[in-house]
């Protein structure tokens, strides 16, 4: 193998490649604060004492966690505009994919996190004569919150990793630019390591702030 | 309340001070509270308390006395029975609804009750924790509310605790704040559920002596505890609760010095060794 290995024209086309990020970045953060609010929803209806509310929901969360975020992109990409006729911007394609996946796997977070509250709590707040809203509103999702953060996190990250994905529907997003590149330049080796480490250099830190902040609520609550 | 009254003449033999023609301040009737299908924990128990009274229920575990406390607090389903305060009904069982209670939430508001695990919540400031049933549900001004709370925790010499978290307390710290966020909302009735078993030995000290200022102010209290010496120092009234009953019931000096059942007797001779 006598392949030299050439960065030249893969940075001369860095322009593309943060337009990419760019677009990489816009989807992930739109995505991330429709999921971290929707999850909470999302949670809360899955808590729900109503089977008729509780049940549908539940089928949601499970159905966009057990099929490949892959296939989900595509079908809302595809089938979308066929079954319902509707035509959406690409992006907003992308960012309604990427969002429901993150809403089901955010809501299982904060579900999760609600469960790890001790009950002694919520007989606590009723020897306080706090209201079932009120201790909801005031115990419980402040705390859901806290706990369910490392894990809410750790979504967002694997959302902004997933967003690579979108790709393949012509989104032009980071993978995109660097597949248009590679192929222009003929050097898939570098563009693609260039591309891998343009998602490295974003997510790293992120995880690392997060697992900082984990540790100090953890000290904090022990 | 007549036909409960009536009951209560009816239960007399229960009522150790034989105050039966004063009307009790707390009046439990034909308490009953199962776990599931085969745990029947409250068999029927029946106590009165009189205006004053600090009982201190001792007794086997598994005897029923947590869940009576939790069952006055209105923390859990009952099966059977009601319970009073000062003269109003409270809690009842809905016979025919299972496991629907009736519940008066406003006389259930005059009941403060300290866990055996703090349950303090961590995401709020000592003040806060004092301070958010205070201004939340009681419609106290933030101001009052903590005035109030400051007070309180000078009295319990918690002061400089205000601004810290719950993770920054000691467990006696803890409990101490615990109790003065239930004495933030004046309770007529305070009920304390082994608050000391979960503490270091060298930390009980600390939160007994905030329960016996309470007492010397002449605070309603019911107590479980395990502490024997606690409970001859601050009971004016002693319950053994077994079974799911009240077995005795007498001042601390018949119950302790000469109790009556074989019961009560063999229970007391097991806590007393293993305590020496």
């Amino acid at each position: 193998m006598n392949y030299e290995i050439d960065f030249f024209y893969v940075l001369k086309g860095i322009d593309q490649l943060l337009e990419g990020l760019l677009v990489t970045v816009q989807l992930t953060l739109t995505s991330v604060v429709i999921g971290v609010i929707g999850g909470f929803l999302v949670c809360l209806m899955a808590m729900s004492q109503s089977r008729l509310i509780r049940l549908p929901t539940m089928a949601f969360i499970e159905v966009f966690r057990c099929t490949p975020a892959l296939i989900q992109i595509v079908w809302i990409f595809y089938c979308v505009p066929m079954l319902f006729n509707v035509f959406l911007d690409p992006f907003v394609m992308g960012v309604l994919a990427l969002s429901l996946n993150l809403i089901a796997f955010n809501a299982e977070a904060y579900r999760a996190a609600i469960q790890a509250i001790p009950k002694a709590h919520l007989d606590a707040s009723i020897a306080l004569g706090l209201t079932p809203l009120q201790t909801n509103l005031y115990v419980v999702l402040p705390q859901a919150i806290r706990l369910g953060m490392p894990v809410l996190v750790t979504n967002a990250i694997s959302i902004f990793q997933q967003s690579a994905l979108v790709a393949i529907v012509a989104i032009e997003d980071l993978m995109y630019m660097g597949k248009l590149l590679s192929t222009e330049t003929y050097r898939p080796i570098e563009t693609f390591t260039f591309v891998a480490l343009m998602y490295f250099a974003i997510a790293l830190p992120v995880m690392l702030l997060s697992s900082r902040l984990e540790k100090r609520y953890k000290t904090a609550n022990s | 309340m007549i036909s409960s009254n009536a009951h209560s003449v009816k239960n007399a033999p229960n009522t150790a001070l034989n105050q039966m023609g004063t009307e009790a301040f707390v009046s439990i009737r034909g308490l009953e509270k199962s776990y599931g299908p085969n745990i029947h924990v409250l068999k029927g128990l029946d106590l009165d308390m009189q205006p004053g009274d600090r009982i201190v229920v001792i007794g086997p575990s598994g005897g029923g006395k947590s869940t009576l406390l939790r069952c006055m607090m209105g923390l859990e389903e009952i099966a059977a029975g009601d319970i009073t305060l000062g003269g109003e009904g409270y809690i009842s069982a809905a016979p025919g609804k299972k496991g629907i209670n009736k519940l008066n939430r406003e006389v259930q508001k005059r009941v403060g009750m300290v866990f055996q695990h703090y349950t303090l919540f961590p995401h709020l400031t000592i003040l806060s924790n004092l301070t958010l049933a205070s201004v939340k549900s009681r419609g106290i001004s933030r101001q009052e509310a903590n005035a109030k709370a400051m007070s309180l925790l000078e009295r319990f010499g918690l002061a400089d605790k205000a601004r810290a978290h719950p993770s920054q307390l000691s467990g006696g710290q803890k409990q101490r704040v615990a109790i003065a966020r239930a004495l933030m909302l004046s309770p007529e009735l305070m009920l304390f559920d082994e608050v000391t078993s979960a503490l270091d030995p060298e930390l009980v000290n600390e939160v007994e002596s905030v329960m016996l200022q309470l007492a010397e102010q002449k605070m309603p209290m019911m107590i479980v505890t395990h502490d024997m010496w606690f409970a001859k120092n601050i009971a004016t009234r002693v319950v053994f609760c077994a079974g799911g009953v009240i077995v005795e019931d007498g001042t601390p000096e018949q119950v302790f010095g000469n109790p009556k059942e074989q019961r009560t007797r063999e229970f007391l001779e097991n806590v007393l060794h293993a305590g020496h």
